[in-house]
């Protein structure tokens, strides 16, 4: 019975000692699913979609990733939605968040390039459960924040 | 091999039967079977008949179920399509999809698959309907009646008869049955250029080429046994599907680019034998029957390349019953107990074929609709796109079922139950393949393959009661009254998979894409698309008398309809229809029969008037209540007259003189009533020149050539009708040797 108490008393100071080296490291990007409200801006006014789900998708070494937003609409008046993935997002890890940035990419949508929603000044981040970015996509702005179900 | 389990235990039910019996050779004796169920004498069923015997089928021109029409009070058999349609509406009651309200007995065998009902009667001895569900003692589809054919038995006649014609449209019909020992061999071929043209094609669009051969082999192995024995096949190859476009009131020529045609080969063979022991007979049936075939349909019939469809099938079934009756001379309670069980299977290939404009119109066009087009456009790249659905459906039931018969003074009295189970499992396997691009953003096709496969399976249990009283007010004087439930079986829809697969397709499509329709994805599934039995409960009164040469009988009745098989537009699909069970309707009629002969001169009358509407019935997009069901005549009319003389220069020459006017309408040809068809009436007739063993005669149908509406549909949103057919003569020979 001590022998078991001992080795359990030896497994948690090791597990306090990896949690508080690891604490110091950058967060790991890692595939994730959000879900969400994208905000578009329309006419000067918020046009919010809500229950968006946001897949992020990092590449292998972290650097970037894709996002992809399922089933959003531009504007109120779009007879569809439509998935919109937005690649080549820089990610920048800290031991409390990735930060995400994009100057300006063309989004993928409808199985191509689509240039008419131009994604430009894409900030963000994703920190615990939490997403969040902003960006235009073409002269739409446009934000989303989400959190993992 | 399951096929041939119930012809070896029919096999071995006689086997044993005749191991208890002297085995000794007698003289024949046909009547010892008959084809009809009832414990009692045809005139004493307490349920309207009609039996048209083989004389009057030729003098009246009947040689196919459908020319019963009119003749038979209230049946209406329209003569459109092919010959897999056989479309039966009976007092106001049927559906143009899937299993019949009428059940076909041949020589007291049923006929499993409607697409075999159409057939040429080459040698037919008679045909009998009995009207009003007749679920007790037959079962499934006995809904509205059952008509059960007989055919020449080796006791008939001695020799050989045969006939030849020649007429309209190329027409050559022969037909030959001999008569030798104990068999009746019989033959028939019948060819046809066709009556209507396909103007697009510049050919004609119904030509026909059949041929079909029965052998009939009947034997008394002892005073008790008599065994009957019927192997018969055809085979034809036709075209079909005369459908005009309708628009704008006109009816316009049958015009379509791909092929319309329906081959189809038929077996069937049967054993009956019949058991006469001092108190009890026990009549058996058994059958092994099978049938293949080949379809092939213009599904627009426009000259336009939209989409075709091509259903082939091979099916299998064995049916077996035994019924067990205490011997009705002199008893004045004759007990029947019977027991039936069939099996069925049915492998089915039923590809659709969306061409160029089907994949324009139908697909494209529907998916572009919803996409703005500065955003873009989809663009199928395949020339034609196969929907490839395949079937297994299997099919089993049976049944046991009582039936009591008293008299007692003037009285007779019927009450019978049956309980009756029917299952069936259908597995599916259905796919589609294309290749597509969204236009201007995807630089190059992309691949994308659906496949839909599962089993769906259903079953039923039906209690079938009948209650009978049947009065004798004086000699040759019946008045009867009857209570009785029928049902039609139920099944699944498997035309409808190609529309399920299509909506599947483009959503799987639109996912792929990415993009997402504001409109409900397929509500309708493989699940949705089994329906179950229909049933009917029938209330009658009639009378039936016979005075000299005059026979009539009169009925009234009212039949309430449950779980009505109908067809509905389900929500989310875009061009098909499906069967459901989405109703309840009602059919009040009368229906009168009469004949009269003297001397050298015969006259026949039938009569029928029915109000069959829909009591509810919402069809997915309108509520139909109250409205008359469609395609259904509300009356049917049929007065024909037969004179005949000899010719006094020659021994045993005469010459006779037929005709008969046929008449049925208003049509309402769809649920809500706004096209509606007038009644028509066509004359027929009939002149023969009669010697001993020879006659020569003339004959026509719709010798008035009276242009009337077969049969009207909408497909794609275009309306169609088919045309009843022209004025048909022929001219020929039989022989009776």
């Amino acid at each position: 019975m001590n022998t078991n108490r001992i080795l359990c008393a030896i497994a948690a100071i090791m597990l306090l000692g990896c949690t508080k080296e690891n604490a110091d490291e950058p967060m790991k990007p890692e595939n994730a699913d959000f879900k969400g409200t994208v905000t578009v801006i329309y006419q000067d006014q918020p046009f919010d979609n809500e229950g968006i789900v946001v897949n992020f998708i990092p590449s292998d070494d972290g650097s970037t990733a894709s996002i992809t937003l399922q089933k959003i609409r531009f504007v109120p008046q779009m007879p569809v939605t439509i998935d919109v993935t937005i690649p080549d997002v820089k990610l920048v890890s800290s031991p409390t968040e990735i930060t995400l940035s994009c100057e300006e990419t063309i989004p993928l949508a409808m199985g191509g390039e689509y240039p008419r929603y131009k994604v430009t000044g894409l900030t963000g981040k994703l920190s615990g459960q939490n997403l969040e970015f902003s960006l235009k996509f073409g002269d739409y702005p446009t934000s989303y924040k989400g959190t993992r179900p | 091999m399951r096929i041939f389990a119930t012809d070896m235990l029919a096999a071995i039910f006689i086997g044993a039967l005749l191991a208890v019996t002297d085995a000794n050779d007698t003289t024949l004796t046909p009547s010892r079977i008959s084809v009809l169920k009832e414990a009692v004498d045809i005139r004493k069923i307490p349920s309207p008949v009609s039996q048209i015997r083989s004389e009057s089928l030729k003098r009246e021109g009947i040689f196919r179920p459908n020319q019963l029409s009119s003749r038979v009070p209230g049946l209406f058999i329209p003569d459109y399509g092919a010959s897999l349609t056989s479309t039966i509406y009976l007092r106001g009651l049927g559906s143009r999809m899937e299993n019949p309200v009428m059940a076909l007995y041949v020589d007291g065998i049923p006929v499993l698959d409607k697409n075999s009902y159409d057939t040429d009667w080459n040698d037919v001895r008679s045909a009998t309907l009995v009207r009003g569900p007749q679920g007790t003692l037959y079962g499934r589809n006995s809904m509205a009646g059952v008509l059960s054919v007989s055919t020449f038995s080796p006791s008939d006649h001695d020799g050989f008869l045969g006939a030849l014609e020649y007429g309209t449209a190329n027409t050559i019909k022969a037909n030959a049955l001999a008569f030798f020992g104990n068999n009746v061999l019989s033959a028939g071929f019948r060819h046809g250029n066709g009556y209507f043209k396909n103007t697009f094609k510049g050919s004609m669009c119904d030509p026909y080429d059949g041929i079909s051969l029965r052998w009939k082999h009947e034997k008394a192995l002892s005073e008790r046994i008599f065994l009957s024995n019927s192997l018969s096949a055809s085979a034809s190859r036709e075209g079909g599907f005369a459908y005009g476009r309708y628009s704008d009131g006109i009816l316009h020529p049958v015009s379509y680019n791909d092929e319309g045609s329906y081959g189809r080969l038929n077996i069937l063979e049967g054993l009956t034998g019949r058991y006469s022991g001092e108190k009890l007979s026990v009549d058996i049936a058994a059958s092994v029957q099978f049938l293949s075939d080949d379809m092939k349909m213009d599904q627009d019939f426009t000259p336009e390349p939209v989409f075709t469809l091509r259903q082939k099938q091979l099916s299998g079934a064995g049916t077996l019953e035994a019924i067990v009756r205490k011997n009705a001379s002199s008893e004045t309670w004759i007990p029947a107990t019977g027991f039936s069980a069939f099996w069925k299977g049915n492998r089915m290939e039923a590809p659709v074929l969306f061409k160029e404009a089907g994949i324009r119109t139908l697909m494209e066009d529907n998916a572009n609709r919803n996409i703005p087009s500065e955003i873009g456009s989809l663009d199928i790249c395949d020339s034609s796109l196969p929907v490839n659905s395949g079937f297994r459906i299997r099919t089993w039931g049976s049944a046991i079922f009582h039936e009591s018969v008293w008299n007692r003074g003037n009285w007779q009295v019927t009450a019978g139950i049956r309980l009756d189970y029917e299952a069936g499992t259908m597995d599916y396997d259905c796919n589609s393949l294309l290749h597509y691009r969204f236009v201007p953003i995807m630089k190059s096709d992309r691949e994308l393959g659906v496949p839909y496969s599962g089993r769906i399976s259903q079953s039923s249990l039906q209690i079938l009661p009948k209650f009978s009283a049947m009065y004798e007010a004086s000699e040759g004087l019946l008045i009867f009254t009857s209570v009785s439930k029928g049902y039609r079986a139920g099944g699944f829809n498997t035309q409808i998979f190609s529309d399920i697969l299509q909506n599947l397709t483009m959503n799987a499509l639109m996912d792929d894409l990415g993009v997402h329709l504001d409109r409900p994805s397929v509500s309708v599934g493989a699940a949705n698309t089994k329906y179950s039995p229909e049933t009917a409960w029938n209330y009658e009164l009639g009378l039936r008398g016979s005075k000299g040469k005059l026979k009539a009988e009169a009925s009234v009745y009212l039949m309430d309809v449950r779980n009505q098989q109908l067809t509905v537009f389900p929500p989310g699909m875009s061009t098909g229809r499906m069967m459901t069970n989405a109703g309840r309707s009602r059919s009040i009629g009368g229906e009168m029969e009469a004949s009269w002969a003297s001397g050298r001169f015969d006259c026949h009358i039938s009569l029928s008037g029915c109000d069959a509407r829909f009591v509810e019935f919402n069809d997915g997009n309108n509520d139909w209540s109250g409205k008359h069901i469609p395609y259904a005549p509300a009356t049917t009319t049929f007065l024909g007259a037969g004179y005949w003389w000899p010719v006094s220069i020659f021994n045993s020459v005469s010459f006779r003189i037929d005709g008969g006017i046929r008449g049925h309408g208003p049509v309402w040809w769809n649920e809500a009533n706004t096209i509606k068809e007038a009644f028509k009436v066509q004359l027929d007739g009939r002149a023969a020149l009669s010697f001993d063993k020879w006659e020569f005669f003339v004959r026509g149908t719709n010798l008035t050539g009276t242009e009337g509406m077969a049969f009207y549909f909408k497909s794609v949103g275009k309306e169609f009708f088919s045309k009843t057919k022209p004025r048909i003569i022929l001219g020929g020979i039989t022989i009776n040797i």
